[in-house]
């Protein structure tokens, strides 16, 4: 109904009309269909009249419900309208209807009056029908006779010619054989062998044996051109199928080949060795500037080429062998390796190296082509992988030995003319080796790194790791070297040194300060350097470096020799102090001190004292930067009046006897400004001898505190210590602490005094001056 | 500073040894005696005020010579040994203190009986340390002495080892093992077994100054040696010591373990400090995680702390049996100073 709406809005009235006849239509022949036009929207189901559910009764009441009087009165004369459209269609459909009756009837009309005249013409083709078979049968009959004759010719004249060719075929074979055209040869033969394997015993023996003859040749002569190099790679494939193709044993063959291979795999790793021998020689530095790959492997590559031909063609040959192959071609990487670590373990560059590298990966990249089954670059790359790690690893042990070396060097030639700079030169050596060493080390990795070697381009990481690692465990191995070289880890040693003083001894108490210095260099110098380098080459392509915990960590390492540096300085002042206590041992435990007689001259002690602090400083001087800081601390402290107060303190308490003496020597302490004996070591020459001097005093002292003296002891004692002050100063720069431990003898000897007076000074003067001319002239 | 923690006592004259009355379980005292060649020597016994804030002078007794060693007897509080010396020579005698001292003026020692069989220069007398047994040891140059005392009579005999000892310096009673005790010389450590009078083993080390068996452990022994340094030994392993420990800037003169805590060690210097350490040797007896981990991080500094309030160097050094944790120090001025090592216990 909105369509009818529509209708009228709309203008196009006719395409509504025909579809509307179409929906009629189709309602018609089909009335159960449910899918007639879809009922308008405005009414809901129950407008729905051309549903079969449509109720008029409930749809009138819904209507008169719904809708005012106008509007039912509206509807009532479109319903008149639709009445009689519908009339209308009806009247036109039952017309059409009717229509194609009356057409329909006349066809039927039509037809009829035209079948009659068939009948007449069916049966005339009929007769002529049969006419034609009779006659086709007649010439048949005729001529069977002559078409058998001549299929039995054709057959015998088949049979004839079969014989021919198996009578031929010794003949044939032979020709082939010359021509070598053995696929042919072996074709006829195939051929030929069901008549043979029929009848051979019996009509064609003889063929049969010649021609076997003649096989037996084919079969030799394609053997011989499967086992000769020269034929091409095809001709022996070609033959080797013809062989299989004959049922000859292949399997032994293939064997016997396989034999061949490893045979001239042997003879490649002869000239191998050849190339490694020649490896070694152009490691001697003469030769070194030679690029390594044009000297041996020019040969080398040609047989390595042959073999992978021979591997490619075998492969051809014999399809299924591959796990022998690639047997084979592991064998020959793992043999290459070996040979390469053969070779670091006696050291070699790493151009060498390199280039020993390089042999073996294209000689690996030229099997892969012909054997890409094995793996090869995943297997060389494990290989290559430990080699190149253990390369790392003796390059870092050999730095490590050469340094020893170069410190070991000064302890083996202990002469005396060399003494004087022997320690210097130690000293520099061995930094030089170090750093020069570690450089080097860093630019051979480099190489390494930088090459474009597809193994090593694989393995860089792996390098990276390796090299960071190789850094930090070497300084760890040098830690632990100097700590062993200095004898601390070896007690015996160092008893021994004791015990002894033996002047090997005295060269390893140098050692013991080179080391020390040397430590100081590494922290300071070689270290950032080193790390400085590492990040700059070799952190960039390994960027989980960092992360991971095998990284170059330089500031552990610079706390490491930090701690080494000051153990051994400590060590070295140690070792000398103890020198100094043994000689100080002796001089107080033998003579019978309260029985002394009066001093003529000072003691021979202290010039053996002297002696050693001249050996300490001639050492010191060697190693040991001048430290700065000392004088201006010297200025610094009001040091001139301290030590006159303790003089003053000194006289005092010598005279005056009597109960009150240890309360004023507390009184003055307290007053006194306390002097720090033992300050913290520097690593400078004034700072070491200064600590030495003072740790030799104060072992003075309290060696005088054991004793007990009387006058005349004391006044030695006076006496040595005063001609000790003078030469001191002679020699060391002289600071309180030192003035102080000086005073400080003296008055615990007058402690240990039953009658402690002093000896005149113009008597002390006199004598010191003596002891002074008269060494004096002992050092010209 | 730590110093200041410290109780102080003054000496009239210098001193150098100082010792814990083991036997006085009522109070923490402790007996000390001076060395003044010129002077009248004296003998101080101190004790601890039970508040634990001062030193009180308990008894101040003359002793006729500078007194070089000193060892209160662990079974009377009023008995004690000294070493002395007249200058030239040496004597060794054990002493008893007057039961009316408390009364008298400047009362005098009783001597109970003199050790007078030495030639050389005595060393050490050394008290029996399993408690109530009254042998003692003597150590000179040359001999070790083992006597027997008997207070009744006021006498003492002797029994003298054989053979030529050279230059011995001092000794340790071993606290486990009656029989066994170690004497210090110039070039070893040796030990002897008191029944036969003979060596049975030596540890060869050079000049080691003093030597202290650990009070709860057996079979461990420190020493102190000239290489400024602190060792220590398992005896059932004499090549080598278990521990190092780095000692003192000048001599490390004595070295003590504490009675009670296990580890603890003292030692003093001549560089005028004393210097507490933990070092535990552990690891192989008891093999905790707790323990390895303990030893870890004690291996990382043994020591605890260093007492450095000291004008001149440290050469008495005594734990007080009765309170394990403090501990007292003489200096060679004559300065007695108690500390407690409590703080530091409990931060472990």
């Amino acid at each position: 109904m909105v369509e009818r709406e529509k209708t009228r809005t709309d203008d196009v009235p006719l395409d509504d009309k025909a579809k509307r006849m179409r929906d009629l239509l189709s309602s018609f022949y089909n009335p159960d269909h449910s899918s007639a036009p879809k009922p308008p929207s405005d009414y809901e189901n129950l407008d729905a009249i051309n549903s079969t559910s449509f109720d008029p009764d409930h749809y009138m009441n819904v209507l008169v419900q719904k809708s005012n009087l106008e509007g039912l009165l509206r509807r009532h004369v479109e319903m008149a309208a639709e009445i009689k459209n519908l009339d209308t269609d009806l009247q036109m459909l039952v017309y059409e209807n009717y229509n194609k009756f009356i057409s329909a009837t006349d066809a039927i009309k039509w037809m009829k009056s035209n079948i009659v005249g068939m009948q007449a013409d069916m049966e005339q083709l009929l007769d002529k029908i049969m006419s034609v078979q009779s006659r086709s049968d007649g010439v048949n009959t005729s001529l069977f006779e002559k078409r058998e004759h001549i299929e039995k010719l054709h057959r015998t004249r088949n049979l004839l010619r079969k014989v021919q060719f198996i009578y031929d075929l010794p003949a044939r074979l032979s020709k082939c054989i010359k021509s070598e055209a053995y696929a042919d040869a072996v074709k006829f033969y195939i051929g030929a062998m069901p008549i043979f394997k029929a009848y051979g015993d019996s009509s064609f023996q003889d063929c049969k044996g010649a021609s076997e003859e003649a096989i037996v040749t084919v079969v030799k002569n394609l053997q011989a051109k499967l086992f000769s190099d020269s034929e091409s790679i095809q001709a022996r494939a070609e033959a080797a199928v013809l062989l299989k193709q004959l049922d000859f044993p292949v399997h032994s063959l293939q064997a016997k080949l396989l034999e061949k291979l490893e045979q001239s795999l042997g003879d490649l790793q002869l000239k191998t060795v050849r190339i490694e021998n020649i490896l070694r020689e152009s490691n001697d530095p003469s030769k070194q500037g030679k690029p390594f790959e044009s000297i041996p492997s020019t040969g080398h590559e040609v047989s390595v080429h042959g073999f992978a031909e021979a591997i490619r063609a075998y492969r051809v040959i014999f399809p299924d062998s591959e796990s022998q192959l690639i047997k084979l071609a592991q064998n020959l990487v793992i043999k290459h390796f070996e040979m390469i670590k053969q070779c670091v373990k006696r050291r070699i560059s790493s151009a060498n190296f390199l280039g020993a590298l390089r042999t073996i990966w294209t000689d690996v990249l030229l099997m892969d082509e012909v054997l890409s089954e094995a793996s090869l670059a995943d297997f060389s790359l494990e290989a290559g992988q430990v080699t190149v790690k253990k390369y790392v690893a003796s390059t870092f042990t050999y730095l490590l030995q050469d340094i020893s070396d170069a410190l070991l060097k000064v302890k083996v030639s202990p002469k005396e003319e060399a003494e004087e700079h022997a320690l210097k030169l130690a000293l520099e050596a061995s930094k030089k080796a170090v750093l020069q060493g570690s450089m080097d080390l860093l630019l051979d990795f480099r190489q390494l790194l930088d090459d474009d070697l597809g193994l090593l381009v694989k393995l860089r990481e792996f390098i990276v790791d390796w090299v960071q690692k190789g850094f930090q465990d070497f300084f760890r191995a040098l830690d632990d070297r100097f700590l062993l070289l200095s004898g601390r880890k070896n007690p015996s040693s160092q008893d021994q040194g004791l015990s002894e003083g033996a002047p090997g001894e005295k060269v390893l108490v140098g050692i013991v300060l080179v080391l020390a210095q040397l430590s100081v260099f590494f922290e300071q110098t070689t270290i950032p350097r080193i790390s400085e380098e590492i990040a700059a080459s070799f952190s960039g392509d390994g960027a989980r470096g960092y992360e991971n915990e095998h990284a170059f960590a330089s500031g552990e390492i610079r706390q490491i020799f930090r701690s080494a540096a000051e153990k051994l300085l400590h060590h070295y002042i140690n070792m000398r102090t103890q020198r100094v206590s043994t000689l100080l041992r002796k001089r107080f435990t033998t003579p019978n001190w309260v029985k002394h007689k009066e001093p003529r001259e000072v003691h021979m002690f202290v010039d053996l004292f002297v002696q050693e602090l001249r050996a300490v400083q001639s050492e010191v001087k060697q190693i040991l930067p001048v430290g700065l800081m000392r004088k201006h601390h010297r200025s610094d402290s009001n040091g001139s009046t301290n030590s006159s107060r303790s003089n003053a303190l000194l006289d005092d308490r010598m005279t005056q006897k009597g109960r009150s003496q240890l309360l004023e020597t507390h009184l003055a302490k307290l007053f006194k400004q306390k002097v720090e004996i033992f300050t913290k070591v520097e690593s400078t020459q004034e700072s070491v001898e200064t600590t030495i001097v003072k740790l030799c005093l104060k072992s003075l002292q309290e060696f005088v505190r054991l004793k007990t003296f009387n006058r005349s002891g004391f006044q030695q004692i006076q006496l040595d210590v005063q001609f000790l002050r003078t030469i001191l100063r002679e020699i060391i720069e002289v600071e309180d602490a030192i003035d102080f431990l000086l005073d400080e003898v003296i008055v615990a000897a007058s402690e240990r005094c039953f009658d402690p007076v002093p000896l005149e000074p113009p008597i002390l003067d006199k004598l010191v001056q003596v002891k002074l001319a008269r060494s004096k002239e002992q050092s010209k | 500073m730590q110093g200041s923690s410290g109780i102080g006592y003054g000496l009239k004259y210098q001193g150098r040894c100082i010792s814990d009355v083991r036997a006085d379980t009522d109070h923490t005292s402790f007996i000390t005696g001076t060395l003044s060649l010129r002077e009248e020597n004296e003998v101080h016994l101190i004790r601890l005020s039970s508040s634990g804030t001062e030193l009180i002078c308990e008894g101040l007794f003359s002793h006729p010579n500078e007194i070089w060693d000193l060892a209160s007897c662990p079974f009377d509080q009023r008995i004690f040994s000294t070493v002395f010396s007249t200058g030239e020579s040496y004597g060794a005698a054990i002493w008893q203190i007057p039961e009316l001292y408390g009364q008298l003026n400047s009362p005098q020692l009783e001597r109970v009986a003199s050790l007078d069989a030495h030639v050389g220069k005595i060393n050490c007398v050394l008290w029996c340390p399993s408690g109530r047994h009254d042998k003692l040891i003597s150590i000179d140059d040359e001999n070790i002495f083992l006597w027997t005392l008997d207070c009744s009579k006021k006498a003492a005999q002797s029994k003298q080892s054989s053979g030529l000892l050279h230059y011995l310096s001092g000794g340790a009673w071993d606290p486990h093992d009656i029989n066994a005790v170690a004497t210090t010389c110039e070039s070893s450590v040796q030990f002897w077994d008191l029944r036969t009078m003979k060596k049975t083993n030596t540890i060869e080390r050079a000049h080691i100054r003093n030597a202290n068996y650990d009070m709860k452990k057996n079979h461990i022994l420190v020493t102190a040696e000239d290489e400024s340094g602190i060792h220590i030994w398992d005896l059932r392993k004499p090549k080598s010591p278990v521990r190092e420990l780095p000692g003192h800037t000048h001599w490390t003169w004595a070295v003590t373990c504490n009675p009670e805590y296990d580890g603890l060690i003292l030692s003093a210097g001549t560089d005028s400090t004393v210097n507490l350490w933990m070092a535990p040797t552990s690891a192989e007896d008891e093999a905790t995680s707790e323990s390895i981990a303990e030893s870890a991080t004690q291996q990382a500094d043994p020591l605890l702390n260093s007492y450095s309030d000291y004008e001149d160097s440290v050469y008495g050094l005594a734990w007080s049996n009765r309170e394990p944790w403090i501990f007292a120090s003489l200096s060679y001025d004559g300065r007695v100073v108690v500390e407690s090592v409590k703080p530091f216990l409990s931060r472990k």
